[in-house]
């Protein structure tokens, strides 16, 4: 009997070393980022780069075009506003800028508030999805998007447009 | 009435217009990739048939050619070039161009092909070419950036002179392109654009645009595809400039998401 309530305590003690046992998350080093907020406010373009994803993925020569000086793409700015940690609304000014977003305004939103990734502005039906290449954040000032142009009947990735975004 | 006469031809002239004929699925592919051609026959010689067979060869106009394995003879199709029905004078087909044509990659640049009946007494006329996505990098004096483009993307036109192989090509001092943009109907749209060429390598010269900023095609159109050429000047015998032009060169938009 002594030695089955021996046996039971064990038991019992492990039971709790395994339940009580759980892997850290890994956070970031140093204080708490709020990638959101260094998002919020307008931006200027100050760099556009076209990328043609079909000749990089086939490792074929001219892979890539630095367009920002070819039409005036340092005209275009972009609002996004934060409040209390979440996307509202949106304004973009084009100025003379070939159209880098279809829509003028409306609101935005992300797909992860913590460490967002894709950037989706909406007005009524229409929305336009941007992915971010690089947030505002330690080193980096600035703000970089990508937008992706696939097959519409393959979905195959073909170009992508890189543009980066000081803060005004 | 005239004029209710009028809509009803404007009508039947629309739908007609709208489909591309034979249209591709996918849109773009490699020699190696999978395709569906479908096919409407009306209004040629197959127009009513029951069952059509496909004569398909590679690299029509171009060296290098060969007839589709499946072609068999022209008096006596093979049963493996029978086309799937699709609708009244509609038929479909898929291959793959390195299996049908017993070709590399680099061999297979575009192809051709017909519809016929199996005894040959009746035929199509010639569709051709549609060209291979290049699976490998191919050096070219004309050539666009990016690849594949679509109505509003930047498009830049890039004439590197160190693959002429005319005398005006080679001889060229090339200073502006000339754009030509066409709808789905084939028409051209608005008038041609020439703009200034910039140098971005030593035997390179550049000229970008974008079509929908350029060009706006009429009400229920839309920009189908555009030809490019590259002008400038030759030094005739007196050592006077003479203007000189390369080779149109098409270019179709891919619609993209």
């Amino acid at each position: 009997m002594k030695h089955i309530n021996k046996i039971a305590i064990v038991m019992m003690l492990a039971t709790i070393v395994f339940v009580s046992c759980k892997p850290d998350s890994i956070e970031d080093m140093g204080g708490k980022r709020d990638l959101l907020q260094s998002i919020n406010g307008t931006w200027k373009l100050t760099k556009a780069t076209q990328v043609d994803e079909d000749a990089s993925k086939k490792g074929f020569p001219y892979q890539q075009l630095d367009i920002t000086s070819l039409f005036p793409y340092t005209s275009f700015s972009l609002t996004l506003n934060v409040t209390s940690g979440a996307p509202t609304t949106f304004t973009t000014n084009p100025g003379t800028s070939p159209k880098i977003v279809k829509l003028s305004s409306g609101n935005w939103t992300v797909d992860n508030v913590t460490n967002p990734k894709n950037l989706y502005l909406v007005n009524g039906a229409a929305t336009d999805t941007i992915t971010l290449g690089g947030y505002p954040v330690g080193a980096s000032t600035s703000l970089k998007l990508i937008k992706e142009k696939r097959d519409k009947t393959t979905g195959k990735l073909l170009i992508s447009y890189s543009y980066e975004f000081a803060k005004q | 009435m005239k004029q209710l006469l009028y809509l009803l031809i404007f009508t039947f002239l629309g739908f007609g217009a709208v489909a591309q004929n034979p249209s591709f699925s996918p849109s773009s592919f490699t020699a190696e990739d999978e395709v569906t051609i479908t096919i409407d026959v009306t209004g040629t010689g197959m127009a009513g048939v029951a069952d059509a067979y496909l004569w398909i060869f590679s690299n029509p106009g171009l060296s290098g050619g060969a007839d589709g394995i499946t072609n068999g003879n022209w008096t006596n199709s093979s049963e493996s070039a029978k086309l799937t029905p699709a609708g009244p004078n509609k038929f479909t087909y898929k291959f793959t161009g390195t299996t049908m044509f017993g070709q590399t990659p680099a061999q297979l640049k575009s192809f051709g092909f017909l519809l016929k009946k199996k005894d040959g007494s009746a035929q199509t006329p010639d569709y051709k070419p549609y060209f291979f996505d290049p699976l490998i990098f191919v050096p070219s004096l004309a050539r666009v950036f990016p690849a594949k483009v679509d109505v509003d993307d930047v498009v830049s036109v890039n004439f590197d002179q160190q693959y002429a192989v005319t005398v005006n090509d080679q001889r060229m001092a090339p200073s502006t392109f000339t754009i030509t943009m066409y709808d789905d109907l084939g028409n051209t749209v608005g008038s041609s654009l020439t703009q200034p060429l910039r140098k971005t390598d030593i035997t390179i010269w550049s000229g970008s645009f974008i079509p929908n900023v350029s060009f706006t095609p009429a009400a229920g159109r839309k920009l189908l595809k555009f030809a490019y050429k590259f002008n400038g000047t030759i030094l005739d015998i007196n050592g006077l400039p003479t203007a000189v032009s390369s080779a149109d060169t098409e270019v179709t938009f891919t619609t993209m998401k």
